[in-house]
């Protein structure tokens, strides 16, 4: 760019003075002599206008990598408190249940029977908090985890078709009904199959934690525009209020209760539809439900693969 | 008045609220502990509070919709937040909603305690100033 640049006002310059010549040459040799006087404007007006666009560019990337920047830092500052609040939960149990053995290690010095029972439970609750801090961790591992998506031919309809059964089982106890429409003549789609199972499973999942109930979930595939496929998970849960769905895939984003779910899933789900070269969106109504939309491309070129 | 706070405990982690509830009763509190904002409020309708200490990441009703209900239901209740998610905003918020305190967790008994006393402390002293300004007027009235 900076190359470019220098050399236009000499290149300019240099063609004016070769029509000058020309026009000298011919006999006008009051056009030559204007030709040459334009020849020095153009030059000087010429490296003072690509001077101003360097500097104006300058600035543009400085303030580019500025805003990248302070996006980042919005960023890692809704990680760390997100992180916060989740390792602080079962932190504070930890601490509660630590200072309730020092109670009950009294009371049994002092011979109460009851004490060794009261203590095995808090010692197992302390483990039970321990693996809830570690599953925290281990989503946050995998959510920074950048894996190299492996591609093969994809048959999505049999892959959806497999974990739905899968998660059919689990839902049939609670009445929720698994409905199936998939599009019969569906291209094979080159993606990676391992994570695309991993985001169809948390759809799922997630639907059925908004039935919970006597509910119905629709999952479809269908052929969309620009060599695209569409994978569809429409619950009728609770539905998600209007405040809440541009959060909806931020690391640490949960409506769920406390120790039920991390808030990372639809944030890996996103990253993960995202590195396979497709979109993920979302509508919902409050009361009626939910409708998760994964667009994927049928082929996925190798220059457009994330890193 | 008695002489223990009445404390009332909301949070929805059940284990936090239960162990909590036991770890205070046997530093001489009387205790209660609900898991909702819901639960607090019916609770508070049954029984008189001097204390609650108030989760703030709750399903449904949120810890802030929460103070700001059971400040209207019973003013002169201290509200203590105890929470895992920290922000000056939230603070802020809480303050601005009559919230006396704002603590962080994890957290020792011993901290949560003296915040309780303080705060019982500030209920106490408040509900005396009041009672000492009615019987003034009183007098003035009978003076009259």
């Amino acid at each position: 760019m900076g190359f470019k640049q220098g050399i236009a006002p000499y290149i300019a310059s240099i063609l004016i003075c070769i029509c000058a010549l020309i026009s000298a040459i011919i006999g006008s040799l009051g056009f030559a002599v204007a030709g040459i006087l334009l020849a020095a404007l153009a030059f000087g007006t010429s490296r003072k206008l690509v001077q101003k666009l360097a500097a104006a560019n300058k600035q543009a990337c400085f303030l580019d990598e500025k805003l990248v920047q302070s996006q980042k830092l919005a960023s890692i500052g809704e990680l760390s408190a997100g992180i916060g609040h989740e390792i602080n939960n079962p932190l504070a149990i930890i601490s509660q249940e630590t200072e309730w053995m020092q109670h009950l290690v009294k009371r049994i010095g002092q011979g109460d029977s009851k004490g060794a029972a009261e203590l095995q439970d808090s010692l197992k609750e302390v483990l039970r908090q321990v693996d809830r801090c570690r599953e925290i961790t281990q989503n946050l591992l995998d959510f920074a985890r950048r894996k190299e998506p492996v591609y093969q031919e994809v048959n999505v309809n049999k892959l959806i078709d497999d974990l739905s059964r899968l998660v059919e089982k689990e839902a049939i106890r609670s009445r929720i009904e698994i409905r199936r429409d998939f599009q019969q003549d569906l291209p094979l789609v080159h993606t990676d199959a391992p994570a695309l199972r991993q985001v169809v499973l948390n759809l799922l999942t997630n639907a059925t934690h908004a039935v919970q109930k006597e509910g119905q979930i629709r999952i479809s595939t269908k052929r969309a525009q620009n060599g695209s496929v569409d994978i569809t998970v429409a619950d009728t849960g609770c539905g998600i209020p209007k405040e809440h769905l541009a959060k909806i895939f931020d690391p640490f984003f949960t409506t769920k209760p406390e120790g039920k779910g991390t808030g990372l899933g639809l944030s890996i789900c996103h990253g993960i539809v995202d590195r396979l070269g497709g979109r993920i969106s979302v509508s919902s109504e409050v009361g009626k439900g939910s409708t998760f939309v994964i667009t994927l491309p049928v082929n996925q070129q190798k220059e457009t693969r994330g890193s | 008045m008695t002489a223990k706070p009445r404390v009332l405990i909301v949070d929805d982690e059940e284990r936090f609220r239960t162990t909590m509830a036991k770890l205070l009763t046997v530093n001489g509190l009387e205790v209660t502990a609900v898991g909702s904002g819901k639960a607090a409020l019916e609770e508070l309708k049954s029984k008189p509070y001097d204390v609650i200490t108030l989760d703030i990441r709750m399903p449904g009703m949120s810890g802030l919709e929460a103070l700001a209900e059971i400040k209207k239901v019973n003013p002169g209740v201290e509200v203590i937040i105890l929470t895992g998610h920290a922000s000056v905003d939230t603070a802020v918020e809480i303050m601005k909603l009559g919230g006396y305190e704002y603590l962080l967790k994890p957290t020792s008994t011993e901290e949560i305690m003296n915040k309780i006393d303080a705060a019982y402390e500030r209920k106490r002293t408040r509900e005396q100033k009041a009672r000492r300004s009615n019987g003034s007027q009183g007098a003035v009235v009978r003076s009259q």
